[in-house]
């Protein structure tokens, strides 16, 4: 039984890796707070003219750590608890791009490869041989190259693009899951509590059973 | 003064009697493994969902302009609305986890044997209230996946010859997965796990009449069996424990590793997904209703999947008693079974574009029915064998016993039929 199971876990987690079908390039997302303020800069002046971010609220950044002149200068007229709308209307969105790009709110966890898709497709933009944009994660994108990856020339350049889209995607795994620091930091205690209590409970349940003798 | 209290209640509500009946003077066997905590362990997870489930209802709205964010606003404004709704949604995965080991459980030791057949066939009325149950619950937060799904697993209803449409139709309460569909599913998703806790009990009272099985498959004499409390009480609390920790590292450290990306952009039924996959806990089933070439034939094949396990009983033909302990033959047959179940499961997960995939689908869609089909002649064929090779006395003893009851039963019969003519 043991070897069994021993057998199924490594075939469900060779199951898992089938799954992964395209190899993207690892974000390495960072979770700390200066990671997440420098990505929020970049998210507010690099997309937010166009996408919104519509389960996160201005107070949300305040309550994050954003200073509240900085918050004010991205709200505008907007109250405090109005959530992120894109500063270009979804009718003006249509006629430029055909197309209301998606809300960014729960983007790290939308797509198969959640952080690493999001990451490989802010660097995976290049100009094709007849001069046009394409992108190596997702070919028929219609968002520009905001990030300037196709037109990078040398390896500084290059290095800075990728350590703004990390910053992106720290900023917008942080959107799609708010409590997730939280989470982790209760998930340590309940789990070193239960470890406690189950050890104990082992040694009762021992100390029970000693009272029945085996033929 | 509560010996007062009992005594009172005791001459109006048999609680002391329950008690002593169900727990403190119930007769386990002391030779039971720790598999055998699988069926408290269900009962708990039932619990933990029931409670989780009602604390999400009171911030659910099941409207398709509505549950999806209202999926988020539990998610980042009630208090703890993540650890609710991570807690429910990994649940439903523990619960089908641990049900599927109780089932493994039962199939390795051949606890579905005489007389435990009415205990094993109210268990597989509570696999399909599950199944039903979580299929229910996956549509409420109204995701691309949950849309989908639920468009695809409705439409099989279609199969059914004259009224296929017309149930699809009253599935839906619409021609298209819609708002009726969001409601009804919420409403019977509400619903059901009540229905199961009702199951849950029938399912005890068969147990608590004939007892649990055990390891050896054979009856044990009364000194063999110690009371359920304490001894069991403890054991099933130690293994909560460590259940308990699996389970809080997959919904504080990994919540949504068992989740599909494509749930996280709200139901757009204009959009279809590149590659539609069920929830972990139906793959086997979906890959064999895929490996079938026609409609009609994939819905009565996925079926007969679930519901074969009731045949059991019949299938297996052995006087040997149990299942694997005296059996290397059957217990070969479970490995098998195990394997080729999970192969399915892996082919289900697998977009349906490989011809090689399509053929291991098919080829483990047959073997995951010849182990059942075989198994009449299969079970035969080892027990001669065996009792050719020689069994343990105590074992032999029990079949030859078997034997003489069935003789002098035969014996009587044909006494009477003979005083007759």
């Amino acid at each position: 039984m043991k070897v069994f199971l021993k057998i199924a876990l490594l075939c469900s987690l060779s199951a898992a890796a089938w799954g992964a079908e395209e190899n993207f390039e690892q974000a390495n997302v960072e979770t700390t707070l200066p990671a997440i303020k420098r990505g929020a800069d970049e998210v507010m002046g690099n997309c937010h003219a166009c996408h919104t971010l519509k389960y996160i609220k201005y107070r949300d950044l305040v309550a994050l750590g954003i200073s509240q002149a900085k918050v004010d200068g991205w709200r505008g007229d907007e109250p405090m608890d109005a959530p992120l709308k894109a500063q270009m209307s979804e009718a003006d969105a249509m006629a430029a791009f055909n197309k209301v790009p998606p809300d960014l709110s729960l983007m790290s966890q939308a797509r198969d490869g959640g952080v690493n898709y999001l990451y490989s497709y802010l660097i995976g933009y290049f100009n094709k041989p007849d001069g046009t944009l394409s992108n190596h994660i997702f070919a028929e994108t219609k968002m520009p190259d905001m990030l300037g990856m196709s037109n990078a020339t040398d390896e500084v350049q290059k290095t800075a693009i990728k350590a703004k889209a990390r910053d992106i995607v720290s900023f917008l795994n942080w959107t799609t899951d708010p409590h997730a620091a939280e989470r982790i930091q209760l998930g340590k205690y309940v789990i070193a509590y239960l470890i406690v209590i189950t050890t104990l409970l082992y040694l009762v349940k021992r100390q029970i059973w000693a009272r029945i003798k085996y033929k | 003064m509560a010996n007062n209290i009992m005594n009172w209640i005791d001459k109006r509500f048999p609680a002391t009697e329950f008690i002593k009946h169900s727990l403190t003077e119930y007769p386990t066997p002391k030779n039971l493994s720790y598999w055998w905590n699988f069926g408290s362990l269900a009962g708990i997870v039932l619990l933990l969902q029931l409670i989780t489930g009602i604390f999400l209802a009171m911030h659910y709205k099941a409207d398709v302009e509505l549950s999806f964010n209202s999926i988020q606003h539990i998610m980042r404004d009630v208090n703890y609305g993540w650890l609710l709704r991570y807690m429910h949604a990994t649940g439903a995965s523990a619960f089908f986890f641990v049900i599927f080991t109780h089932m493994a459980r039962t199939l390795y030791y051949g606890s579905y044997r005489a007389p435990r057949e009415l205990l094993w066939w109210t268990g597989q009325g509570l696999l399909l209230l599950l199944m039903a149950t979580a299929f229910m619950g996956y549509l409420l937060p109204w995701g691309q996946m949950s849309f989908w799904g639920a468009t695809v697993i409705t439409n099989l209803f279609k199969a059914i010859p004259f009224v296929g449409d017309s149930i699809v139709t009253l599935l839906r309460g619409d021609f298209t997965v819609g708002d009726p569909t969001l409601t009804r599913f919420f409403a019977l998703h509400y619903l059901m796990p009540f229905v199961i806790v009702g199951a849950v009990l029938i399912h005890l009272v068969a147990l608590h009449t004939v007892k649990s099985s055990n390891p050896t498959g054979l009856e044990l004499p009364a000194k063999d069996n110690i009371p359920f409390h304490p001894y069991f009480t403890i054991k099933d609390l130690f293994g909560l424990g460590v259940f308990l920790i699996f389970y809080s590292v997959f919904v504080f450290f990994i919540p949504t590793s068992l989740m599909e990306a494509a749930n996280n952009i709200p139901a757009n039924p204009m959009v279809t997904p590149n590659h539609i996959v069920p929830e972990w806990y139906f793959l086997p089933f979906y890959a064999i209703l895929r490996s079938v070439p026609s409609l009609v034939g994939g819905v009565v094949a996925m079926g007969l999947s679930v519901v074969i396990f009731a045949f059991l009983p019949f299938l297996d033909r052995s006087r040997i008693p149990g299942g694997a302990r005296y059996r290397p033959v059957y217990k070969a047959q479970f490995y098998v079974f195990m394997t080729v179940t999970i192969v399915l499961g892996c082919v289900g997960y697998r977009p349906p574009t490989s011809a090689a995939i399509a053929i291991v689908g098919q080829i483990a869609t047959v073997m995951y029915f010849g182990s059942f089909l075989l198994l009449p002649f299969i079970s035969k064929m080892e027990e001669r064998w065996l009792i050719k090779r020689g069994l343990p006395a105590i074992v032999m003893a029990l079949i030859n016993e078997e034997a003489a009851e069935i003789e002098k039963h035969k014996q009587k019969k044909n006494q009477r039929n003979g005083v007759k003519s």
